[in-house]
């Protein structure tokens, strides 16, 4: 495995790509069945992996004596353990119509301010749900400045968002639709549209029982198609936890234990969502676009102008504070929220500032035992791992994702001219 | 004035007020230059500048095209990509001073930089948010530079606001025949164009609204112009209509198939269809006319005017002109507009990298 300072390297030169390949990106339009499997995703730990060498009898015994940590740490932490069903909230019950509805406006770019925007855009069913760039593209006129998460899974987050902004999905559709670096969408314009097209108005009526769509019934649509088509719970790890041993292999496994246990990983990693959805800060290099691309610096600015941070920590703020955006809190700057694993191997680039281009990059970052920013997580530490140990953590973290969710865009039903006669002119002598 | 044509101005003046019987034409002030200052030259660029617009594509500019009298020559303005407006787009020049601002009159004339601003945020206009503004032109050093030299700070939504608007008031009706002719030239106005004058003043009675330096009462009438179809068969335009209509506070607006005017402001039936009366300064250049952009040229306005209006006009009478008549009232409106202000679109600074945390 290259070591920490090679993955940088790499990193500045794969985002340099990044940038120069920015709004030119192509990638196929997904096409047959909804779900396909991703072989290269699921081979890649193995085909990468060099020849594996025989443990050395030291080294076998350092291995017991880190089954026994594992044992212990673990033990501390709640288990992984299968998803369980999708919580839905009490004020919006699933049912299918709301789901075929939700789909449609996931893709409808009528959502947006200028049109050129839609959920998809920046979930792209093609791009793991995230968007592929390191930093969102953002809506015209604008570069956004954080990673574009997978909403895979997001149905069973309690905090939406790098930094746990929004605590729902309704929540979490609202600000990503009017939000200016985003949708820039107007409610009330929005309603007008969709009232503007009568297949619209049918499915509103259809699944809420409404004679007009209204911007609260987009946002529980939108949601409900989040909760019922994208989940992933059925990775190898998923099998394995459901009583199949053979789901992951011995790599995978000795991978699970240093998860559990000389990784540390269990202890923000952790529970059927993988994460303790809690706030870190694990001292992350900043993005260099940050310095490069001027309409970074200014959504930057902006983020710390619209959240009301005092006038001196906008004027010498040099990065992404997350949860002191919220707490104003200085202990929370930036802190983000655990991220859940389920789904990794389709998310790269990875951290709130796509900071890293692979799982490995990832590994090397905690073996060195993170950034050394002051202000640091305490569970962060050099983890002294080798490199067989890294293939196999990597192994284990790969295990997380199954099968990809596939899906093709849906046509979407066009707007119709309102049907009703205009007054005639008024001029008497017509 | 002959005894026939006054018992007609008489008898379709009678339910206005007396007063507006007194009004005349006046000319604009010779050398009626609107002194620049560097605060205009600041919101010159920024009237240019695309980074004012949410999406980074539209410029005041772009609707109100210098190279077009300040218009867009559209019927019915373009408005925000994604959204059709259901107005026309009037020209700026001597725009400033006006007791209204819009068609519908919405917002008071004292107030410029408001106007400005609700053009910059308005979904329809250029959806932008000012906190972004702010932030792209703090990221352009030029801006940066500026702004403190000319308005005594770094760039701020008001700072812009009061730029925009210093250029705007800059834009002062241009020195037209009309000018030249009621200061005594009896040569500035070709002979159709004297009567047609004639005309305007007594039988066609134009200055019943159209009087003063600016040829507007400034007030608000309903002539019965006819209802633009557009923005109703056109989805884009009836969404942007129903939108606006809804968030001015507008109830039925679903159901709504005539732009209300004045009342949508006031919610009261006496301003149904009631719009301000428009300068008639720099007209030959700012076609189609009316709120609406319903007429394409002066001809069909004369003639619109000369059946006595719409049918649900306000006090708007027949006025039996022969067709030589409406010809010399068309020469005389082409005697209202000054040389063309030619103005090009400025070369804007560009956005640079800061080093973060330096203020």
């Amino acid at each position: 495995m290259r070591t920490s300072q090679d993955c940088l390297l790499v990193f500045f030169f794969a985002a340099t790509i990044t940038v120069l390949g920015c709004g030119k990106k192509e990638t196929q339009v997904a096409s047959g069945p909804e779900v396909a499997v991703n072989e290269d995703a699921k081979a890649s730990a193995d085909s990468r992996r060099p020849e594996q060498t025989t443990a050395e009898p030291d080294e076998a015994e350092a291995n017991a004596a880190d089954a026994n940590e594992t044992a212990s740490l673990a033990a501390g932490f709640p288990p992984l353990a299968r998803l369980p069903k999708v919580p839905v909230p009490a004020d919006n019950p699933l049912t299918d119509a709301k789901v075929s509805l939700g789909k449609l406006l996931f893709f409808d770019d009528r959502l947006s301010g200028d049109l050129g925007t839609s959920c998809a855009s920046c979930h792209d069913p093609r791009l793991g749900w995230g968007d592929g760039n390191a930093l969102s593209r953002g809506y015209a006129g604008t570069q956004h400045w954080r990673n574009s998460q997978t909403i895979v899974n997001s149905a069973y987050l309690s905090k939406l968002f790098w930094a746990g902004e929004s605590p729902s999905l309704e929540a979490q559709a609202d600000s990503a639709i009017t939000g200016n670096l985003a949708g820039n969408g107007d409610p009330v314009m929005i309603e007008e549209r969709l009232a503007q097209i009568p297949e619209y108005v049918a499915l509103f009526q259809e699944a809420f029982g409404i004679d007009r769509p209204t911007y609260e019934h987009v946002l529980k649509a939108i949601a409900s198609f989040e909760r019922s088509s994208l989940v992933a719970d059925n990775s190898p790890l998923d099998q394995y936890l459901a009583g199949d041993e053979a789901a992951l292999s011995e790599e995978a496994m000795r991978g699970k234990a240093l998860f559990q246990g000389k990784a540390g990983c269990i202890q923000c990693h952790h529970g059927p969502l993988l994460t303790d959805e809690k706030f870190h800060n694990l001292g992350l290099p900043e993005n260099p676009l940050f310095t490069k691309d001027p309409l970074r610096q200014v959504s930057l600015r902006y983020q710390h102008y619209i959240r009301g941070v005092p006038e001196e920590v906008y004027r010498t703020a040099t990065t992404d504070l997350g949860l002191y955006y919220t707490t104003k809190r200085k202990s929370d700057m930036s802190k983000f929220r655990t991220p859940p694993l389920r789904y990794i191997s389709y998310t790269a680039p990875y951290m709130h500032n796509g900071v890293f281009e692979t799982l490995e990059d990832v590994i090397e970052f905690y073996d060195a035992g993170g950034g050394d920013q002051a202000g640091n997580s305490p569970l962060l530490r050099p983890l002294n791992l080798t490199e067989d140990e890294k293939w196999d953590l990597l192994e284990f973290l790969e295990s997380m994702s199954g099968d990809e969710i596939r899906m093709t865009p849906p046509e979407l039903p066009a707007y119709e001219p309102t049907k009703v006669a205009v007054a005639s002119r008024t001029n008497p002598n017509e | 004035m002959s005894f026939a044509s006054a018992a007609i101005v008489v008898l379709w003046f009678g339910s206005l007020p007396l007063a507006t019987l007194a009004q005349e034409l006046k000319p604009l002030p010779p050398n009626d230059e609107k002194p620049s200052s560097e605060l205009a030259d600041l919101g010159k660029l920024l009237f240019f500048d695309p980074r004012l617009s949410g999406d980074a594509t539209i410029s005041c500019a772009t609707c109100h095209d210098p190279g077009k009298a300040f218009t867009d020559g559209m019927p019915l303005s373009t408005g925000y990509p994604g959204s059709r407006y259901f107005r026309n787009t009037p020209t700026l020049l001597g725009a400033a001073g006006q007791d209204f601002f819009y068609w519908d009159a919405r917002l008071s004339g004292d107030d410029l930089p408001s106007l400005v601003r609700d053009h910059i945020a308005e979904a329809h206009f250029m959806q932008a948010d000012g906190r972004l503004v702010i932030e792209r032109l703090r990221q352009v050093p030029e801006y940066e530079k500026m702004f403190r030299e000319v308005a005594g700070g770094e760039p701020s939504y008001g700072k812009i606001l009061n730029a925009i608007a210093a250029f705007v008031a800059s834009l002062g009706s241009r020195e037209a025949p009309l000018d030249r002719y009621l200061r005594g030239d009896q040569t500035a106005m070709p002979e159709a164009a004297v009567r047609g004058l004639e005309l305007f003043r007594s039988k066609a009675d134009c200055t019943g609204c159209h009087y003063g330096e600016r040829l507007s009462d400034g007030k608000l009438h309903n002539t019965g112009v006819p209802e633009n179809p557009q923005i109703f068969s056109d989805p884009l335009r009836h969404i942007t209509f129903r939108r606006f209509m809804r968030t001015i506070g507008v109830g039925q607006c679903a159901t709504l198939r005539k732009d209300i005017g004045h009342r949508c402001v006031t919610k009261d039936a006496q301003d149904d269809g009631k719009f301000r009366t428009p300068s008639l300064r720099e007209v030959s250049r700012t076609a189609p006319y009316m709120h609406n952009g319903a007429f394409s040229t002066l001809s069909e306005v004369v003639a619109f005017y000369n059946d006595g209006g719409g049918s649900d006009s306000d006090d708007l009478q027949p006025l039996e002109l022969s067709s030589e008549e409406q010809a010399d009232l068309v020469e005389f409106l082409k005697q209202l507009t000054g040389e063309p202000l030619v103005l090009k679109p400025p070369e804007l600074p560009a956005y640079q990298l800061r080093t973060l945390g330096e203020f």
